[in-house]
This record gives C-alpha cells, structure tokens and sequence, in this order.
C-alpha cells in the first residue's frame, strides 16, 4: 500500500492508502476524499479532479502531458503546482505524497 | 407516425422483455421522472423494449457508466432510436475517444469552470432582468417567460447568435427531438445548419468574442484550422444541447418547486442551500438519455448485446437507483449525498456541466430574491415530450406581487 495526503483547502488532512496502478484520482474517489469531483471518471475531459501537489513532490512526478497541461489551465482555481489526479499513477515511489484539493473544484 | 412492428430478436430472454414506448408509454404522466422511475419499478435494470425498432434501455446508476466507459463496445457514432439512414453526426459527441478529446479541448475556453465562474456576474444581471421582467405580474409561463428565456440566452450570448431569434430557436430545436424518420430528422438539421453557415460567414467577416470566431481561428496543432463541416457539426450539437437541456431540468425543478411553500420559504431566507437544492433538483428531474450503438458483441451482466443493438442509457433514472440513495423518489437537499449521471460520465460527459449547474443556481437564487412565494396554477395540466430527451411543455406560476 502506498501511504498518500490529502489536505483540504482549510488544512484538514487526511490520509490514505491507495494502491499500486490505480490512478490517484481513483484512489481518492474509494477513500472517500470529498474534495475531489472526478464527473468524467478520469477521460480527461471535466477539469474537476484537480490538487495542488507539494512543491518538492511536484518535481519527482512524471510530468504532465501536453493534453493535461492544456486541462489544468481549466480548472477553477489553477496554480503552479496543479495537476489532474486522474493523470497521476500510483506507484510505490509516491510513498508519503502530499497534495492539497482547491477551495472548490467549479 | 405510422408504428413498427414489435421486434424481440432469439437471443433476448423473456424475462428480459419489458414493454415500455420511449416516445409514447401511456404510463407517463406530468411528473415525467416520478411517472418514469414508478414505471420502471417491475423492470430488471437493463431490459429489452421491442417498441421503436427493438432496443435496450439501461436503467441502474453504476451500469449506465460502465456502458457510457466502454466506446468500444457502444458506440456514440449512432444516437437515433430506431436507427435511421444517414444519422445525424455531432462533434465530439459522435466521434469516440481518442479522437474526441482535441475537439473537447477546443470547446473549454468557454465551458469550463473557470470559464463559466467567469461568466458569474454576466449570467446573473441576464437572470435579474428576466425575472423582474415577469415579478410583479403575479403570474406568467415559467417556461416560456423565464426557463427558456436564461440559459437560452446565455448561449446565445456565448455563439454569438441574436436574443430575438430566441423562441424561434427552441422551435427548431423542439422539432428536431420530436422527428423520428430520416427525412424529418434531416429537414430540422438543416434548418440548423442554415442558421449556423450564416453565422459563420459573418463571423469571418466580423470577428468577435464569441465560440464561432474561436472555432475560425483556433490552431488544432501544426497549423491546422477546423474545416467548416467541423464547426457545422460542433454547432450543431451545441445548437440541441444549449436549447433544450437547463431549461428543461430547471422547469421540471420548479414544477416541484411550487408544490413546496416550505422549502420555498427556507430557500429564500437560506440563498446559501442554493448550490444543494440546484444539485437535488438535476438528480431528480434529468432530462437527458444517451443512446449508444453496439459495434461488437458483448455479454456482460446477464445480456447478450449483438453488434448493431441500440442501448438506451435513461440517464434520468440514475438519480432514482434504490442501490444508491435511501427512497431515490423523494426530494430533500439536506441528503449527503445527490448521486446521478445526469451529465453522464466519461469520455462523452456533457461539456455543459460547470454552465448548467451555474445556471441553475444563478436563476433559483435570483427567482427566489423577487418571488419569494409561488404556486403552480390549479387545474392546468402543463404537457410534456418524452423520447431520448425530456421536455416540459409550459408550467404556468401565480404570485401575489410584492
């Protein structure tokens, strides 16, 4: 299990365990994570699954494609360090990641 | 129009059978999703319906994501039931992914969230002015004089289309999703194009702010523009989904709405429930189904799907899944939790869902300030259209004026 943060606009955090080859937005969705909407299920096309990743894990990450960088400047509330969390895979490498939801998704 | 024969094909299980007439089903009354969801009680979750060519309807929430999630299995290439010659091809909605996703991208500027919390203050002075426009009447056709009117005219604004044309507009757009044949499904759609190849030579005469002067000048990458049967064809679905659709789910809302002198009074001293009661409101009273072609055989739950089988996805019998919420049928904004796929879901998930929800907020919030009590008119029946799309004929209100 890889051990994940989820902080929420207030500073409230959680923690959870997601698993290896799911996607980080899905591992949200079955954790319970309220912040995150997902309404396409991870095809890319809402902009409503967004986090801001902490700035050190935010260089570790595989970048982001050029698609989902074009979608995060869609989302509500985009800053430097946004990502779509459908796009970002579990690995066991992300062990500890934190990341932030935004005040609101729309 | 003259009726098919009843058609339930050898490898379709009686129990799977259900007779129920998407376009016509006598079970259907003024409260379409509650007549809809009681009607639908006895039958399994995806059944066969051999009215209209024979097709299947998919009916549970979980289920219709698993069939919208699956384009290569059912595809959005084809969305008349029946089937016709020649079906109408929308972009990107008849396209499956990935060749969807460029065009979506397109379209974002302007429909997504941040896009439309932009548009925030615009879409509330247009809210304002249709509702003062009728508040001190005391009465008037919600639909017709305000559910019509906003979010109509907030895509009008957005294409760059002229506010007079308005009803004239929904006419077209009402005739397209009552039209079953070829022949009179190709007669509004070209209406539809008319309007737009219009507007397109004049936007490359004039550029403006609007989506048809983005569509001209976007580069789609490596320099390429879109090709005029693109922009025809993204307008078009634009076109259907910007008519119909808000104002539908809004006036449906409202006729619930009006029987609630309780939950009128709690709105109008609590504007922040907005946001909740808009929510409680799309699960409730979804106006949309998305059709699907099956492109190869599947089996999957029970069902034999064969290749070239339409599915109906009733997208607005997944707010009312027991499996999901506790008594599906009730309306009540305090619930935890309002699950539906009344946007669907997945690669196709209607792009208008940030500008829908806004919209309704935005009109129930600025109702609410000006016509804090309301009532439907007794003894009127308000008339409906069911089919792939869901429609409110007229829902005539009276007030005392303040």
């Amino acid at each position: 299990m890889v051990r994940i943060v989820f902080r929420d606009d207030a500073g409230n955090a959680a923690e959870i365990e997601a698993r290896a080859g799911q996607s980080l937005m899905g591992s949200a969705k079955a954790a319970g994570i309220a912040g995150i909407e997902a309404e396409c299920g991870g095809s890319m096309v809402c902009a409503t699954c967004q986090v801001y990743v902490a700035p050190d894990w935010f260089e570790r990450l595989p970048p982001a494609s050029a698609m989902e960088a074009e979608m995060v400047e869609y989302t509500r509330h985009p800053r430097p360090t946004s990502r779509l969390s459908c796009q970002i895979m579990v690995t066991p490498q992300l062990d500890g990641l934190e990341v932030t939801t935004p005040p609101s998704q729309r | 129009m003259a009726s098919l024969a009843p058609v339930i094909p050898a490898h379709v299980r009686p129990e799977q059978v259900f007779d129920f007439d998407i376009y016509a089903d006598p079970r259907i009354g003024d409260d379409v999703q509650g007549t809809y969801s009681a009607a639908l009680k006895g039958a399994p979750d995806i059944f066969w319906s051999p009215r209209n060519g024979g097709h299947w309807v998919v009916q549970r929430h979980d289920l219709i994501a698993e069939v919208v999630k699956n384009p290569g299995v059912f595809s959005a290439r084809e969305m008349q039931i029946p089937r016709v010659e020649n079906p109408p091809f929308f972009i990107p909605l008849s396209v499956d992914p990935p060749e969807n996703v460029p065009y979506r991208h397109v379209l974002m500027p302007k429909f997504s969230p941040r896009a439309v919390a932009e548009m925030e203050g615009r879409m509330r002075a247009l809210a304002a002015d249709i509702v003062a426009s009728v508040a001190d009447k005391g009465q008037c056709d919600f639909v017709h004089d305000v559910a019509a009117r906003f979010p109509v005219s907030v895509f009008m604004e957005v294409m760059g289309l002229p506010l007079d044309k308005l009803h004239h507009f929904r006419a077209i757009a009402d005739t397209y999703f009552k039209a079953r044949t070829s022949e009179a499904i190709q007669a509004s759609s070209q209406q539809i194009f008319g309007i737009f190849n219009e507007l397109i030579a004049y936007r490359r005469e004039t550029p403006g702010d609007d989506l048809i002067t983005h569509f001209l000048t976007v580069d789609m990458g490596g320099g390429r523009r879109l090709s005029q049967d693109e922009i025809l064809a993204m307008c078009f679905v634009l076109f259907l989904g910007g008519m119909d659709t808000v104002t539908n789910v809004t006036a449906f809302t409202f006729q619930h709405l009006a029987g609630d002198p309780a939950l009128q009074a709690r709105l109008a001293a609590q504007p922040d429930l907005m946001p909740r009661f808009a929510e409680e409101g799309l699960r409730m009273f979804g106006v949309i189904g998305t059709p699907r072609l099956v492109v190869q055989d599947f089996d999957a739950h029970g069902v034999s799907f064969r290749m070239g089988e339409m599915v109906l996805c009733a997208l607005w019998q997944s707010g009312r899944d027991p499996a999901k919420l506790d008594d599906p049928d009730r309306f009540d904004i305090d619930r935890a939790e309002m699950p539906h796929y009344n946007f669907s879901t997945g690669p196709h998930l209607c792009l208008g869902h940030a500008l829908a929800r806004a919209e309704m907020r935005i009109l129930a919030e600025e109702w609410l300030k000006r016509v804090p009590g309301f009532r439907a008119v007794p003894g009127v029946r308000h008339g409906f259209r069911i089919g792939t799309v869901i429609a409110i004929e007229s829902l005539p209100l009276e007030w005392d004026p303040a």
